[in-house]
């Protein structure tokens, strides 16, 4: 089931470290399901996402298909200061693409 | 014959070869295989074992297992309703790691992710996996060459499509 959401990002600064949460939209099919009617689902799922603030990448994540649907994450960067602009980007196995931007508040 | 080097015969020959090179590799098409490699390394996320895919992903060196690596209490639980979406956190106080795998044991392809940690990241590292069935939970860093693991057991009522 493809949820009605959007790729949303929260960012927020802590105690000197940028703290970051994603959480992408995305179905993660591994091609093994099938639907209500029995037919195949065909594998889709999101197979690289990068991370960038400014214009450093910082974060490099690859993901299998067992990556949660919706996947989620959450990590730190040292550092940071308010302007920021932090951006994610993810491109899946049938090409497909998404980008978040957002500017640490 | 002289021994004497012309050097604009030099540059030209340099240039001649490295451009006619450059379209012989451009055509055959060996520079497409590469790149998709790079981007995405399918041979360590289709493996079946966990050490292939370990090996695969993170390269050859000595394995130590450590409580520099750790989960965080709960994440993975130790015994969760569904599979589908089980939380997991990992935390270490290792400087200088280069990249973190987690892999689950009993699903079909073990390896769920890799991180590169290019720069500036700091854990904890918070995601959500899928687990097939009762199986272990394997996390493995490598950090100045050496690959640090560590693991836990999670028993699974309904197992996730992993």
């Amino acid at each position: 089931m493809v949820m009605a959401i959007e790729d949303r990002m929260r960012v927020k600064l802590k105690s000197g470290d940028t703290h970051i949460r994603i959480l992408l939209a995305h179905p993660m099919n591994n091609g093994q399901g099938v639907d209500a009617l029995g037919e195949p689902i065909p594998q889709e799922f999101i197979q690289d996402i990068r991370c960038w603030r400014n214009d450093d990448e910082v974060l490099a994540i690859k993901c299998g298909t067992a990556t949660s649907t919706n996947p989620y994450f959450s990590f730190q960067l040292a550092g940071g200061e308010q302007g920021d602009k932090i951006a994610v980007r993810w491109v899946d196995n049938t090409g497909a693409k998404g980008e978040v931007e957002i500017l640490v508040p | 014959m002289t021994d004497t080097i012309n050097p604009q015969r030099r540059a030209l020959l340099r240039k001649a070869f490295s451009a006619s090179t450059l379209a012989l590799v451009a055509g055959s098409g060996l520079i497409l295989p590469q790149r998709l490699l790079a981007h995405w390394p399918s041979d360590a996320f289709t493996a079946e074992a966990v050490e292939d895919a370990i090996l695969a992903i993170m390269g050859q060196a000595e394995i130590a297992t450590t409580k520099t690596l750790k989960f965080t209490t709960g994440k993975p639980p130790k015994k969760t309703v569904s599979g589908d979406s089980v939380a997991v956190q990992i935390d270490s106080e290792l400087d200088n790691i280069e990249r973190i795998a987690i892999l689950v044991e009993n699903n079909p392809y073990p390896l769920v992710m890799s991180l590169d940690l290019i720069s500036a990241v700091k854990l904890p590292f918070k995601t959500r996996i899928k687990i097939a069935k009762d199986s272990s939970v394997i996390a493995v860093a490598r950090a100045d060459g050496v690959l640090y693991k560590t693991e836990r057991f999670v028993s699974v009522v309904i197992g996730g499509d992993a």
